[in-house]
């Protein structure tokens, strides 16, 4: 082995860096190919920044800002002035992204109207003309959000402020709908009595114009002598008294519902939880008073103990959510603690926790710090809890995410979020957006989903769709270059665990370059060494294809720990996958059984092939085929019955003898005693019935006078 | 929502209703009559369904039918000549939390109320509509309805009946909103009970017409098919109705119909012989008039007198100052 094969192996195995032969990458700017075409964000339309829409639907409530130009561009952007418009429109666009990525902030109009300032739209009219048709077209406002460490508590404030109006507005609707029931049934009684019926309570209720051409004393002795004068009893008086009052002692203030830390969320929840049990009982209670269902004697007793075991989630739905936003790195151990019990609770609060950098933890020597790199599996511990809805997103994904969001915070019941916000403060000046999306892309923070509302079992629950290629170990993308003698190259090339942490200064060690002239086969993509088998030592070391400051392509080696932490990266996304009904073991097994089953082999001895179904045994289910008739056993002529289902009511038999022909419970007719009455009423009984139903049989007295008669007349109805 | 759990309460407690229950007094029907199938078949429907009499009403117009409210102890409103449906379409809106059924007959639905009929189907306000067909006026001694066959001899048609007979069923399948139509006959009370069942449980405008006798001043016209089942066709469906084996035997003249398909369903109420049995058209997805006009204001006595306050405005003469 030559020693420059010798210091490769050596780097690889301990991340020592032979100064001769390999070269430090720190300081170098290197960056993952793969990402060497996103370097100026600003000038790419992307999510961001994104517009948090005022007053708008929650479904909705947020739009990329390049969503909102494209549809103000479909408005106005025709005619001779259009191809200027849009120009203006997208050069403008780009203006505002770098300057809310630079750091400016307020609503899109007041943003607008500065930038557009800056840009000189005062001077120069065409372009003040399209910028003030494109503002004209936004029938919205919103504050502009970019995707930075400011993003998640700011955008999952705002999604859970626009369901809890929704939902204050629902509530107070139907708490005024129920105080002005209760209400009515209070003035109704009123209007019955003694009181109601007077002169002046008469005479009020007419109001002023003829109130002269009427006399309501006389008016009020007629009415208290003769109109129905039943009242409600005092104690239902009160009760509904006490209804009115208590439905309107809730107090729905949502911003008082946002809290930054868990224990103070649950210690909030608990102080407010009598009064939320009293609206809940008033609010039963009014329903089934206006019902008139309230009956003292059954549900006093009831609503005495009503909320002592808690509400129920119907009834916890109605009321506000709480959201907590925290940071999973300063969260101490009663806050953790305080956050299990959340989780564990059922309660209808959603909680934000925020990871804003995932590599901590994996440095060796690390002094480790909340959740770290921990928050990923914190995610899927929720996820175990079996009725905690869970997201788990970067930033970057979190507009595709709003919908989700928003049904989190809708569920009745618990919702963790966690989120990963891409600001580590160690990727030198890549812009967070950059470093959330390789997260997802390197499955180092994937996003998934866990919606216990959505059905029964993980199939209809869980979704890693989201994630780049779901069903591969890692996203494989096309890379293009040119080489030294200006040829196109391609390759396919992995984004893994090793390009997302290369991105981060801390990880520079585990890297080294290889100088351009010893470039050669041994080096093999990361990629490709993650699926290798290791060897001892091995032949071929890893390395990652990176691109400097000035495009020009590198090769850097990586050493075996940071190999080490992306096999492990893949083991816990082949769980998620699992979870997501991708490459599932069971489901293979299965399969491959199945196949084993099914593969032809000779047939064994004795063996008997297998029967062909006859073809009578096939039910026919054809479209159009007639309801088959059920073969049924003929009653004998000789008795006397009705064919009870076909009977009409008609009464004709009833009419001639009750005692002998009555109604079953459907009220149709059947002969109910044969021995009240005569041979005789029995053949009137068949003649007279509409519909032909009632067979008279033979004659039970032979002695019966008239019997040839009419055994002739019944002779048709047997 | 807290209804939820008041619903669970009131099932708790709910005293089970039988036939008995929705029993009031002995009709005054003719014997023999084919009110007597409807009236078994919806006590029947209002005990299986379990229908509080409190939280149910019927209404009527003017003719033999019409006495229906009568002889059911649930709310009632016995109003006036055709106008049962407008009646009914007011306690609709006013009352969502009632079922609300209207009895109707053919003089009283297709001659006088034809206007209200066809309003009402446009409405598709949430109620079932019995029109109670037996192509004669009974109540007033045997005249001719819009519905009695050309050639009748009646009281006013001593020569016979000019015109031919309306369809109400084609009439009902041609205006717009139309959402459920059926048709029974008070000769097969199964399927007229499963008919007034799937008309219950569609929430719209649920119109059956029932083809029903008068044994008292047109004993004979059915007699023909009364006696043979091949002239009565039985609409099967697995959207529909599914016929019984029992029944299968005797009715063996049937249409497997899909009753989401209107053309199908024109085409078969314009057959008159044999009697198309069944659901001719279900439309579930058409809105209700009631639900469009949902809002969200209460009805205080301020709203109530802002809102005719402003009315009133209109039309005042102020005096001049």
């Amino acid at each position: 082995m030559d020693a420059i094969r010798q210091a490769r192996v050596a780097f690889y195995l301990t991340g020592s860096r032979p100064v001769a032969e390999l070269e430090p990458v720190e300081g170098l700017h290197f960056g993952p190919a793969l990402l060497a075409r996103y370097r100026d964000l600003g000038s790419l339309r992307h999510d961001f920044p994104a517009v948090l829409l005022a007053g708008a639907e929650a479904a909705v409530g947020v739009r990329p800002l390049s969503g909102l130009i494209d549809d103000a561009l479909k408005e106005v952007a025709h005619g001779e002035a259009g191809e200027r418009i849009s120009q203006h429109a997208l050069r403008f666009e780009t203006l505002l992204r770098r300057a809310v990525a630079g750091g400016a902030r307020g609503s899109l109009r007041a943003l607008w109207t500065e930038t557009a300032r800056q840009a000189g739209a005062d001077e120069d009219e065409q372009l003040r003309d399209s910028l003030d048709r494109i503002i004209d077209a936004f029938d919205v406002d919103g504050e502009l959000a970019d995707c930075d460490a400011e993003l998640p508590p700011q955008l999952f404030s705002h999604v859970w402020q626009q369901i809890q109006h929704e939902k204050a507005r629902r509530l107070a609707s139907s708490v005024a709908r129920l105080v002005h029931r209760v209400s009515n049934i209070l003035r109704a009684d009123f209007a019955r009595s003694t009181e109601g019926r007077s002169a002046d309570s008469l005479k009020a209720s007419i109001g002023g114009v003829d109130a002269e051409a009427i006399d309501f004393d006389a008016m009020s002795r007629v009415l208290r002598r003769t109109a129905n004068r039943t009242t409600i009893t005092e104690e239902r008086r009160r009760r509904l008294e006490q209804l009115a009052s208590a439905l309107q002692s809730y107090d729905f203030e949502p911003q008082a519902f946002r809290f930054t830390s868990c224990s103070r969320a649950l210690a909030a929840w608990r102080e407010r939880f009598p009064m939320l049990i009293d609206v809940a009982r008033a609010i039963a209670m009014a329903e089934l008073e206006i019902a008139g269902d309230y009956r003292e004697d059954r549900h006093d007793a009831f609503f005495a103990d009503y909320g002592a075991d808690g509400l129920s989630p119907e009834d916890i739905s109605m009321f506000a959510d709480y959201l907590v936003c925290v940071n999973a790195a300063t969260m101490d151990a009663q806050e953790q603690a305080a956050l299990m019990e959340i989780l564990s609770s059922g309660l209808p609060i959603k909680i934000l926790v925020q990871t804003d950098d995932i590599l901590e933890d994996a440095l060796q020597g690390s002094a480790r710090r909340g959740f770290g790199r921990s928050a990923p599996h914190f995610a899927n511990m929720a996820v175990g809890l079996t009725d905690v809805y869970v997201l788990q997103a970067t930033a970057s994904h979190l507009l595709s995410c709003t919908g989700r969001i928003a049904d989190g915070i809708a569920y009745p019941g618990t919702a963790l979020f966690s989120v990963f916000s891409g600001a580590t403060g160690f990727s030198a000046d890549l812009p967070p957006y950059m470093v959330a999306a390789a997260a997802v892309e390197s499955r180092a923070f994937p996003v998934f989903s866990y919606d216990p509302s959505a059905g029964a079992d993980l199939a209809s629950r869980f979704s890693v769709a989201s994630n780049p290629q779901p069903e591969g170990d890692w996203p494989l993308h096309e890379f293009s270059y040119e080489d030294e003698e200006r040829r196109k190259v391609s390759a396919s090339i992995a984004f893994t665990f090793v390009d997302f942490a290369a991105l981060d200064e801390r990880y520079a060690r585990h890297l080294a370059r290889v100088p351009h002239a010893q470039w050669d086969d041994a080096m093999i993509p990361v990629g490709e060494a993650l699926e290798a088998q290791t060897e001892d030592p091995p032949d071929r070391v890893p390395c990652l294809l990176m691109v400097d400051r000035q495009d020009q392509l590198q090769k850097v080696l990586v050493d075996e720990k940071l190999l080490r932490e992306a096999r492990r990266c893949r083991e816990a996304w082949h769980s998620l996958q699992e979870l997501g009904g991708i490459h599932n073991s069971y489901a293979e097994q299965v399969l491959a059984e199945e196949r084993q089953a099914r593969r032809p082999g000779p047939p064994q001895e004795g063996e008997a092939p297998p029967e062909a179904v006859p073809e009578a045994a096939v039910p026919a289910t054809g479209e159009g085929a007639a309801v088959e008739a059920e073969p049924e056993p003929e009653p004998s002529p000789d008795e006397a019955y009705i064919e009870t289902p076909r009977c009409t009511t008609c009464n004709e038999c009833t009419e001639i003898n009750d005692k002998m022909f009555a109604y079953n419970d459907n009220r149709q007719a059947y002969i109910a005693d044969l021995d009240a009455g005569t041979y005789a009423q029995m053949v009137e009984a068949a003649e007279s019935c509409q519909v032909s139903i009632i067979h008279p049989g033979k004659p039970r007295d032979p002695d019966e006078p008239g019997l040839e008669e009419l055994v002739e007349r019944a002779e048709p109805f047997l | 929502m807290a209804a939820a759990a008041s619903h669970c309460l009131l099932r708790l407690y709910e005293e089970r209703h039988e036939l008995e229950d929705y029993q009031s007094g002995v009709p005054r029907w003719c014997t023999g009559c084919g009110d007597n199938a409807i009236l078994a078949a919806v006590q029947r429907l209002c005990r299986d369904e379990q229908l509080r009499p409190e939280k149910t009403v019927f209404v009527s117009g003017i003719g033999c039918s019409s006495r229906f409210p009568h002889y059911m102890k649930t709310y009632g409103f016995h109003g006036i000549h055709g106008r049962a449906l407008p009646v009914a379409e007011g306690i609709r809106m006013a009352r969502k939390d009632l079922h609300v059924f209207v009895n109707t007959g053919d003089g009283d639905c297709c001659s006088i109320g034809a206007a209200h009929w066809v309003h009402a189907i446009r409405y598709n306000m949430n109620m079932t509509v019995f029109l109670h067909d037996n192509q004669i006026y009974g109540l007033t001694k045997m005249q001719v309805s819009p519905t009695s066959p050309k050639g009748l001899r009646s009281n006013t048609t001593p020569r016979g009946a000019f015109l031919e007979a309306m369809q109400p069923l084609t009439v009902t399948l041609g205006v717009q909103n139309v959402s459920f139509v059926a048709q029974a006959v008070d000769w097969i009370p199964e399927l007229l009970y499963d008919i007034v069942s799937a008309a219950y449980k569609h929430r719209g405008f649920s119109f059956i017409r029932i083809v029903q006798r008068c044994p008292e001043w047109l004993p004979n016209l059915f007699e023909p098919w009364l006696h043979d089942p091949e002239r009565v066709r039985l609409l099967h469906h697995e959207d529909g109705l599914e016929v019984s084996p029992t029944l299968a035997r005797v009715y063996r003249n049937q249409e497997h119909h899909d009753p989401s398909d209107i053309d199908r369903a024109r085409e078969i109420a314009s057959c008159i012989d044999p009697i198309p049995v069944g659901i001719l058209y279900r439309n579930p997805e058409v809105p209700c008039y009631e639900d469009l006009r949902e809002t969200d204001h209460l009805r205080t006595n301020e709203f109530i007198k802002s809102g005719l306050e402003a009315e009133f405005d209109k039309f005042t003469v102020w005096p001049s100052a």
